[in-house]
């Protein structure tokens, strides 16, 4: 196991300084390295700066909380810490988690550890570039709409959303209140699951909760028998990055004599269109606490270009004169989605594609915001749909490292676990 | 355009209010083209109330940290701005 003073020292040499990662915010001065016996004894974890942990700053990597300290623990640090883990430090990430690129945070862009001239992938930005660098062992994120998978994808590490529900988000600092779910980033999916394992359960303080079968660690080791796997069929324009996928589904379907089925999706082309709608209501309406009266500054006066986009986004189409003719819009079409997945999930086990369908671009140039938006098409139908997704490192193009998602349905998160697994003892 | 933090001018503002709603008008219409019969999502839950007991002791460092994070406070209070909301 690696001591927490080797990641201190990691940390001290390429964090501000050396290569200049920029993903740690806020080393914990509390950190020491515990012998408490649990579950997670003596595992240094990083957490996103939008989940609270007592005594630490939960800025949001937003000028609006920039001073601002936790007065409590949310319900997955308090886990952690019952099961002997090391709060190790806060995440840098997209400001308020809006962003998929790892730049708009206010405390400056996070760095791909594996390029440094390329984004990392967001809003997780700093939980999975920290994983990546060799800053911690494990880290904490949130997915809205890939926020966990996009930056593992990119970092080459792995990273789980949920089911949504199963895991508690009392703590967490939302985004769109119908879609957020914390997961984890670790740099094998044992690891991932473990700590899957830990903070998962209902909490009566979060009041979309719901209890789920805990996740058995020894059956993650299992290969799965009988497995119909669900290729995506989804035209994307880097066509290496589904040749990847392709080739790493036909082994798998080899080695372990898996059916590999290509299925359609037909409302896969209104994800994007369901899902900024959704979350510019529900963020412009989760904001409105950030009023500068009892703790920090006014949002609209001090965030960035991306956080204003969508308040005022937000703001404009939730007025009255719309009568939520856009929101309700959105939730019906995101009804249909849902259904179309709980139709497919009778027909196959899981459904596999590229996480992010294009490769990251340099920090700092200049995209329109479609193509931006158009990275998270893959990761956003399952927080519509709800279900349990995660990516895996799947290869490389050139250094860049490829991500190959796997979705089951709600609830099948441990037979998730398991596929990708088996997938990641092929390599 | 880059996606970097900056500060925003009211300029910019202004721009990104009408790019904002802009981008939400193309949703819109997307959306409002879909011919199958759709119906609102909604999510039943179970379970879905707290059970009542007895307030916990609560945190001594709690009410602390909350003054130390609040812009104006006095000795016992947190002070809010007079007639601007």
């Amino acid at each position: 196991m690696v001591e927490l003073k080797q990641y201190l020292n990691e940390i001290e040499k390429n964090n501000k300084k050396g290569k200049k990662i920029n993903s740690i915010l806020q080393i914990n001065p509390e950190a020491k390295q515990v012998r408490k016996s649990g579950k997670l004894k003596g595992k240094s974890i990083v957490v996103k700066a939008n989940i609270n942990v007592k005594g630490l700053n939960a800025s949001c990597a937003s000028r609006v909380l920039e001073d601002y300290t936790s007065g409590f623990d949310a319900t997955v640090i308090e886990k952690v810490k019952q099961e002997g883990g090391i709060i190790l430090g806060m995440a840098n990430m997209d400001e308020f988690a809006s962003g998929g690129s790892g730049e708009t945070s206010a405390f400056g862009p996070v760095k791909n550890p594996r390029d440094l001239n390329l984004i990392p992938g967001g809003s997780s930005s700093g939980s999975a570039a920290s994983v990546a660098a060799g800053f911690c062992d494990m880290a904490l994120g949130s997915d809205t709409g890939g926020s966990i998978r996009n930056p593992a994808s990119h970092c080459g590490v792995v990273g789980v959303k949920p089911t949504y529900s199963s895991v508690s988000r009392y703590g967490l600092i939302d985004l769109g209140m119908s879609l957020d779910q914390i997961g984890p980033i670790a740099k094998n999916v044992s690891d991932a699951a473990l700590l899957l394992r830990v903070i998962q359960g209902y909490d009566e303080r979060d009041s979309i909760s719901q209890d789920s079968k805990k996740i058995n660690l020894k059956n993650i080791e299992k290969i799965p028998k009988k497995l119909v796997v669900g290729v995506l069929d989804f035209e994307i324009k880097d066509k290496n990055i589904q040749r990847l996928i392709d080739e790493k589904v036909k082994l798998a379907g080899k080695e372990y004599g898996w059916e590999i089925k290509k299925i359609k999706i037909d409302c896969l082309d209104l994800a994007i269109e369901t899902y900024y709608p959704l979350v510019y209501v529900e963020f412009f309406s989760a904001t409105r606490r950030f009023d500068g009266r009892r703790y920090g500054k006014k949002i609209e006066e001090v965030a960035g270009p991306e956080v204003l986009r969508r308040i005022l986004g937000g703001s404009e189409i939730s007025k009255a004169e719309y009568h939520g003719r856009y929101y309700h819009l959105a939730l019906k079409a995101r009804k249909l989605i849902q259904e179309e997945f709980a139709k497919i999930f009778k027909k196959v086990d899981c459904i596999v594609s590229p996480t992010v369908p294009r490769l990251p671009h340099k920090i700092g140039d200049k995209i329109s915001i479609e193509d931006m938006y158009s990275y998270d098409v893959l990761t956003v139908p399952a927080n519509l749909a709800g279900n349990c997704a995660m990516s895996i490192p799947c290869g490389k193009i050139g250094f860049i490292p490829i991500g190959m998602q796997i979705m089951c349905n709600n609830f099948e998160d441990e037979k998730m676990l398991q596929i990708a697994r088996s997938f990641e003892k092929l390599n | 355009m880059d996606f970097l933090w900056h500060e925003v001018s009211e300029k910019e503002k202004q721009e990104i209010k009408e790019q904002a709603k802009s981008i939400m008008d193309n949703f819109s219409r997307k959306l409002s083209k879909v011919s199958k019969k759709m119906q609102e999502s909604l999510v039943e839950r179970e379970k879905s109330e707290r059970e009542e007991r007895e307030a916990g002791e609560g945190d001594s460092d709690f009410r602390k940290t909350i003054f130390e994070n609040a812009p104006n406070k006095n000795k016992d209070f947190i002070i809010a701005e007079k007639k601007q909301w």
